[in-house]
């Protein structure tokens, strides 16, 4: 379609001295998350190096790291020939590596120029000179190929594309050697997106380098030369070739297998009952539209999807939590309308987010664990510590949590067994529907078999089991029946045993990554 | 019957201590604003019988900021904040003592004050559960607007209570010890047990705690937000009533900056915040504390203002032990 | 009636009965005792040409600033040549400015203003005598003397000055030798506090005695009970004590009767019914106030008037009425209380 392909020429030919950013093996500790686990990546001047990874992969913390919003905890930086290590954003800047945010980060009410000089506007005395803030901006605008956007006026009067090039020429405006551009095309219309890499293309023939992110596989196909996946905050594959690595490989590398599944072994099918939950034709606009699905007392439903898929919008409609637009949710033939009614009519939820959505963190575990009990231990209203004490020890057994007792707050267990709290806590309720989110995100391998084994012995209790996870193999090993949503829309349904993990990747990552353009 | 405590939980009561801890830290700044009292007046501390008035003057002093505190400590825990207790005590204290309402006797006085109380601190609930204003700026309103109800009701006169009953609330001694005093040991008490020891407690915690988890449990966040700021509302009712026995009157202008005693009570008795913690022992404590910091300066003739900034300075202080504790907790927060 | 139904709304059927049964009418009703010249039988009370009164007073927190408002009205009323215009002054200065300029559109005769601050309404008080109209400033004075065409105010510094004499003689009377004094004052930051316990100490010192301890209040009932309940524990043994204010000496006689106390007496300070009334009785420690008395707002619309039918003051030689009048501030006791009965505000 566009005339001459710049590719060949554009792509540096990989010589080491070209190299201008090298990690080896950098490693972030957050309290309680290893965000940066081993990451590695190169990147020479010239070429567009993009970073691919799903949602908490670590590239945003990645980014802060070179930003100087944070600072790796292990590992080697080496910028430019030298150890590298930015104290502050502004240290970054000066060394030559420019951020540009998904949120942009302009002062809307400031001018264009006032924007693009931010924190080193050129200054007399303590006076700033407006005039030559103002022509230096309007070289670096006319470099990027947007003379008409005015200095003089003010940020806020902007649309999107033209904000986001006024974020470059504050790249610019540092003589940045690194631009990192997190998302960029996400506010952008196509014809935008188009300009966009018109731009980037100006950039990198001057030698500049540039990290670009994106969700979007045919943008990284169009404008990027190398690829390096993350995953889980470690690098599972460096400098794949952008154009002619195959998606499949692409996609295995970032929701792949980079760990062992231990399932449970393979059980007979759950009796046919009549069905404990049943939704009919669910819409959210937006999220996701016409949802029907069942599950039986024992069942496992599992739905496979990626991030941004509406599964998670899908399971707490289903909880009550959020209202729909259209349709209609029935528990064992009642409709639920709320979350209380969820509750008590013996539905419960594992959410995604479970330290800021499910635990109490200070709180005890036999406390988080009896939050939707308690009132049923009390008496006319007086709390029964010790029987809820007692209960969940009995629990905390059965769930193999470690270490055992009950007392320690929450924040001091692994993540594994918050979950094991979370799901404890349902089991407490005498829950016979249980919504499980991401039930293994963030939880290490050996207690991942554990809660496996946990989720199967609930099912063969007569627990009727909605489980969403974006790791397909974990749909595969412990679904009964598999359904799969991509953009809001269930576009498949088959029990487990008649299908596999190919055919399921193929029907997850069809529409979202390469046909461009998600909804 | 929980008998099998296991070995690993041996070392776990570490934080259960934290709050005694606390509570601890307080008792030595009261015996240490004692021990500055026996240095600078000693021919005062020489006195038993002073000294016995002395404690029961901190006591009853304490008493009705005390009552608020317990209220505004649930507030609080619970995730909020509440602005207009001062405010509520006035229209409460102003309403009860309209010649009409007098006219009623003693019982119609204190039923009106504590429908007064109520009644606010149910608008205020229903603002910020239902209406979703910002606590902070919803009691921030209310403050304005009840002082001017209280003004507009009194028609900015001061309104002087006739009625014996009410009045001897303040005289009162039982055992030689004041009402007032017994009535912030049962608000006290009581408030001890509804928080440690009934589901209401158990839910004010968890939605100060975690909101969304409190929600995705399937407790009723709005209806206990509601509920919290009666609880608040009444804790004032009951206060007006104190304050107007101990002035024998009540004016628009009353409870003058109750809120800022109250929080910084609360706080400095160990209550976070941000919610999801605190203690009602701790609160009192705190109230106490404030309460002899005034006696202590009263009795060697101290400039109030000189006061205050001790004061601001106790409650940076606790802040900022506060912060040294939680600051891992934040640095999670702010990831 | 409008707030009656909104108190309907905001309590529900609950509070109905207490609710439905509220009338304006408070325990100590302003206009019962309102303070008004009524001595006739000069020639400056016959009807003039009509006179327009603009006035504009801080919005009442207290009840002083309350009977000031209700005097003013009520000698306006006595006049038949006087059109007072009364304009809200609002909840600060910078309203009440704001309300100044809009009385001075209106063209008054005269304007009688009562400002939230002297120094902060000095330029409305310019405006206004620039604007040909002039003004009559009550009790809080204009730092510019071209601000105004009278001041009549009261004196704090004598006040205090009173409440020593009196405390001192009546120890001295008494042989007391050194004797113990508490003194609580109202709001410490305002300067008229300061000036009265100024006034105060230096007439102690004329006696050789001085003040053993200090508390300040808040002008409110409440903090003054805990202000005397603080003082009072600070002096197990007191021989006099003076309250700055007798709004707020309500609470601090109630704190006083909660201790059981009564081998001291005690001074007020303002001059307030209740007060009078009490050292009337003599069943109390309160044996004396010293005024600050809102009369002077009954006083300034006599005076206005007059300035403004160009009239002098009839028992003074000049022809014109002079620029500036303080009221000396009296000691009201048992003996001359019902002299001073319908002073009382």
């Amino acid at each position: 379609m566009t005339a001459p392909e710049p590719e060949e020429s554009a792509v540096p030919q990989g010589t080491e001295d070209q190299v201008v950013l090298r990690l080896h093996d950098v490693v972030k500790i957050f309290p309680g998350v290893r965000a940066l686990d081993g990451v590695q990546l190169e990147v020479r001047a010239g070429e567009v190096h993009c970073l691919l990874g799903q949602n908490g992969a670590g590239k945003s913390t990645l980014i802060k790291v070179l930003a100087g919003v944070h600072h790796a905890d292990a590992g080697e930086i080496t910028w430019r020939g030298e150890p590298f290590a930015p104290g502050t954003p502004q240290a970054a800047m000066r060394a030559g590596i420019a951020t540009i945010y998904q949120e942009l980060d302009l002062v809307d009410d400031l001018s264009v120029a006032e924007n693009a000089f931010l924190g080193h506007e050129p200054s007399l005395f303590g006076f700033t000179r407006r005039r030559v803030t103002a022509s230096r901006t309007r070289e670096i605008l006319a470099r990027l190929g947007h003379a008409e956007i005015s200095p003089r006026r003010l940020v806020r009067s902007l649309p999107a594309a033209a904000k986001q090039v006024v974020s470059m020429a504050r790249a610019l405006s540092h003589d940045a050697r690194l631009i990192v551009m997190d998302e960029p095309s996400a506010v952008l219309a196509h014809d935008e997106v188009a300009n966009l890499f018109r731009i980037i293309r100006e950039l990198t023939a001057q030698g500049i380098a540039v990290i670009y992110i994106s969700h979007r596989l045919d943008e990284i196909r169009d404008i990027g030369d190398r690829v390096t996946v993350l995953k889980d905050g470690r690098t599972t594959a460096a400098n794949l070739p952008a154009r002619t690595t195959p998606t499949r490989e692409l996609v295995g590398k970032m929701t792949g297998r980079s760990i062992e599944y231990v399932f449970p072994p393979g059980r007979d099918a759950p009796p046919e009952e009549d069905p404990l939950l049943v939704v009919e034709n669910l819409t959210r606009s937006g999220e996701f539209a016409d949802v029907s699905l069942t599950v039986r007392p024992g069942e496992i439903v599992g739905i496979a999807g990626l991030v941004g898929s509406g599964r998670s919008e899908l399971l707490e409609t289903i909880f009550g939590a959020r209202r729909p637009d259209a349709g209609t949710v029935k528990l064992a033939g009642k409709p639920v309308r709320s979350v209380e009614a969820a509750v008590r009519g013996g539905m419960g939820m594992a959410p995604e987010e479970r330290k800021s959505q499910a635990l109490l963190l200070d709180e005890p575990i036999f406390k988080n664990m009896t939050l939707a009990s308690f009132t049923k231990f009390a008496k006319v209203g007086f709390t029964d510590t010790g029987g809820e004490r007692a209960a969940s020890e009995r629990t905390a057994k059965s769930l193999e949590l470690r270490p055992p007792g009950v007392i320690r707050p929450v924040r001091t267990l692994s993540g594994g067994n918050q979950q094991k709290v979370v799901v404890g806590r349902w089991l407490l309720g005498g829950t016979r529907l249980l919504l499980l989110d991401e039930p293994t995100r963030g939880v290490d391998v050996g207690a991942r078999a554990e809660l496996y084994q946990v989720i199967r012995d609930l099912a063969e209790r007569g627990v009727g089991v909605l489980l969403v996870s974006s790791e397909v193999p974990e749909v595969l090993g412990l679904a009964d029946r598999v359904l799969v949503m991509r953009e809001g829309h269930m576009i498949h349904e088959s029990p487990a045993a008649e299908i596999d993990e190919d055919t399921v990747l193929n029907l997850v990552m069809a529409g979202s990554l390469l046909e461009g353009e998600p909804a | 019957m929980i008998t099998e405590t296991l070995p690993a939980e041996k070392r776990e009561p570490r934080r259960l201590d934290e709050g005694t801890i606390r509570n601890l830290g307080l008792i030595g700044v009261l015996v240490l604003l004692v021990i500055i009292g026996i240095i600078t007046r000693p021919e005062l501390y020489s006195d038993p019988a002073w000294v016995r008035n002395n404690i029961l003057v901190i006591l009853q002093q304490a008493s009705a900021i005390g009552v608020v505190t317990v209220g505004m400590t649930f507030v609080i825990i619970g995730g909020g904040i509440d602005l207009s207790v001062g405010a509520i005590i006035a229209l409460a204290g102003v309403w009860c003592t309209t010649v009409a309402t007098q006219s009623f006797g003693a019982a119609g006085m204190i039923f009106t004050a504590l429908m007064v109380g109520i009644g606010v601190g149910l608008v205020n609930g229903l603002l910020i559960a239902y209406g979703k204003l910002v606590p902070f700026i919803a009691t921030l309103a209310m403050l304005v607007a009840a002082r001017g109800l209280a003004a507009q009701i009194s028609d900015k006169q001061t309104q002087i209570s006739t009625n014996e009953t009410i009045n001897a609330i303040a005289t009162t001694r039982i055992f030689g010890i004041p009402l007032l005093v017994y009535i912030l040991a049962a608000v006290a008490a009581a408030g001890w047990v509804l928080l440690n020891r009934t589901t209401f407690g158990r839910r004010t915690v968890a939605i100060g705690g975690n909101e969304e988890a409190a929600r995705l449990a399937g407790i009723n966040v709005k209806r206990q937000t509601v509920l919290l700021y009666v609880l608040s509302g009444l804790c004032c009712g009951i206060a007006a009533i104190m304050l107007t026995s101990q002035a024998t009157s009540a004016q628009a202008g009353m409870a003058n900056l109750y809120e800022l005693d109250a929080i910084a009570a609360a706080i400095i008795g160990g209550t976070l915040l941000s919610g999801g913690r605190g203690t009602i022992v701790g609160a009192v404590f705190g109230v106490l504390v404030f309460s002899t910091i005034t006696n202590l300066f009263a009795i060697n003739n101290l400039e109030t203002e000189v006061q205050n900034m001790v004061k601001g300075g106790i409650i940076v202080a606790a802040v900022l032990i506060q912060q040294f504790r939680y600051q891992s907790l934040t640095q999670l927060f702010k990831k | 009636m409008s707030a009656l139904s909104r108190r309907r709304v905001l309590f529900g059927g609950a509070a109905v009965g207490a609710g439905a049964l509220l009338t304006a009418c408070t325990s100590n009703n302003p206009t019962e005792n309102t303070q008004v010249n009524t001595n006739e039988g000069n020639d400056n009370a016959a009807p003039g040409e009509k006179v327009v009164i603009g006035f504009s007073a801080p919005a009442a927190d207290h009840g002083w600033i309350g009977a000031i408002t209700s005097n003013a009205k009520a000698q306006a009323g006595q006049y038949s040549d006087v059109e007072l215009k009364l304009t809200e002054a609002g909840a600060d200065a910078a309203t009440q400015r704001a309300a100044i300029a809009t009385l001075i559109a209106e063209k008054p005769n005269i304007i009688v203003m009562l400002p939230y601050d002297g120094k902060e309404l000095n330029a409305a008080g310019i405006q206004a005598m620039q604007a040909g109209i002039p003004v009559v400033n009550l009790d809080r004075a204009f730092p510019s003397a071209a601000a105004y065409r009278l001041q009549i105010k009261g004196d704090n510094y004598g006040m205090g000055l009173a409440a020593g004499a009196y405390i001192g003689a009546q120890l001295k009377a008494k042989g007391v030798s050194s004797p113990v004094i508490g003194e609580i004052a109202g709001i410490d930051s305002l300067e008229l506090t300061q000036e009265r316990s100024q006034g105060f100490t230096t007439a102690l010192a004329v006696y050789g005695f001085k003040v053993a301890n200090r508390r300040a209040a808040d002008f409110t009932v409440n903090g003054g009970q805990q202000a005397a309940t603080d003082l009072l524990q600070a002096l197990p043994k007191m021989d006099a004590l003076w309250n700055h204010d007798d709004d707020q000496g309500i609470g601090v006689l109630a704190a006083i009767d909660q201790a059981k106390r009564s081998e001291f007496f005690m001074v007020g300070g303002a001059g307030s019914k209740a007060a009078i009334d009490t050292i009337t009785k003599d069943d109390k420690v309160l044996k004396a106030t010293v005024t600050y008395s809102p009369s002077m707002a009954s006083s300034a619309i006599s005076l206005a008037r007059l300035i403004a039918q160009g009239k002098g003051m009839s028992d003074l030689v000049e022809l014109q009425v002079p620029k500036e009048i303080m009221l000396s501030s009296e000691t009201i006791t048992k003996e001359n209380a019902a002299q001073y009965a319908k002073l009382g505000f």
